[in-house]
């Protein structure tokens, strides 16, 4: 900013649309309403008062998928499910993100070889950004979580192509 | 009343399709180990019953005057072991206005996997007649609203029973 700096008057300040756009997003990923399962419960606390996710701006829980950014897969998918967290997910605005939270929606869990009609992870209907690991996942891991997606967001960019590694 | 009243009351009346009772008992001892040993019987004492008159069966239990089963708590099957040849039906029902439970078993062979419906006696005994129907099988006939309740509508096979195979894939999605 050094050229920028001070070129203008007061209460005018100069920044990156990168930065400005990727502040706004991360400081503000509204989840869906959204549990199956005993995950949920551990979701819920971490909505509460004393885990108090709104810190991270991620408190507004919304009852639409058209009006969140943030699906918290929280608890066993099976493919009756699968179907509907895929429609779900497909009404979601982008840029939208995905938390697959404990070991049930990573990888299918305890229901890993005889749960017949549990889907092995729920990343095989739907992108996933962040793994939870956890069964359930203490709410402190949530948070975890969600810092590691608000990282993901603030590397990303809209104005310029993500730098190419070899 | 106890097992042993309800047992000899519904003898007393002739109830239609009564086979016999089983009741718990304890490991008989002696010198016998390991595979000879008898491991005796946990659990409720239950009577046994023809599963093709369950229905006349059932309303005795519900209509009689000295055992008003009013509720029927659970319906459900198990399959025990792979090599045999029957699913056992299992029942419970209460009586509140009596303050008495009772324990019903029916085997049902594998290979002719159909029995009547309960429904017209207990209508609760819809949703657990369509549960046994989708994970074993059983065709109850004469129920009201045969649909699967808890697999998805295409879903094949029986999960429940000893001889499943586990799907290879649904819909295009991996089970592996």
């Amino acid at each position: 900013m050094g050229q920028l700096e001070h070129q203008f008057e007061e209460n005018v300040l100069t920044t990156r649309i990168d930065w400005l756009l990727n502040w706004a997003r991360l400081n503000s990923i509204w989840p869906m309403t959204f549990g199956l399962a005993c995950c949920a419960i551990e979701m819920m606390a971490v909505g509460a008062a004393h885990h108090d996710i709104d810190r991270f701006g991620a408190g507004a829980f919304r009852a639409s998928p058209r009006q969140a950014d943030l699906m918290i897969v929280a608890g066993t998918v099976n493919f009756k499910m699968g179907e509907r967290v895929k429609r779900l997910y497909d009404q979601m605005p982008s840029p939208k993100y995905v938390i697959a939270m404990g070991a049930c929606a990573t990888g299918g869990g305890p229901y890993f070889k005889f749960g017949y009609t549990v889907m092995k992870g729920v990343d095989r209907c739907v992108p996933v950004d962040v793994y939870i690991a956890g069964c359930p996942p203490r709410p402190e891991a949530l948070l975890e979580g969600l810092m590691k997606l608000q990282e993901k967001i603030r590397r990303s960019s809209v104005v310029r192509k993500p730098a190419r590694t070899a | 009343m106890n097992f042993e009243g309800i047992h000899d009351r519904l003898r007393v009346i002739r109830v239609p399709g009564l086979l016999g009772a089983d009741l718990p008992r304890p490991p008989i001892p002696g010198e016998k180990h390991g595979k000879d040993k008898d491991p005796g019987r946990s659990g409720d004492p239950f009577v046994l019953v023809d599963p093709q008159r369950i229905v006349e069966f059932l309303h005795v239990c519900r209509d009689e005057d000295r055992l008003r089963f009013e509720v029927l708590v659970d319906l459900t099957a198990t399959d025990p072991k792979a090599e045999d040849p029957n699913l056992w039906i299992g029942m419970n029902l209460l009586s509140i206005e009596r303050r008495q439970r009772l324990a019903i078993k029916a085997l049902l062979p594998k290979s002719e996997l159909r029995m009547p419906s309960s429904t017209s006696i207990y209508r609760a005994a819809q949703w657990h007649e369509r549960e046994c129907a989708e994970m074993f099988g059983i065709t109850f006939i004469g129920h009201p609203d045969p649909r699967h309740i808890l697999l998805p509508d295409d879903w094949v096979g029986f999960p429940l029973r000893k001889d499943y195979v586990f799907p290879k894939e649904y819909h295009g999605i991996s089970c592996e």
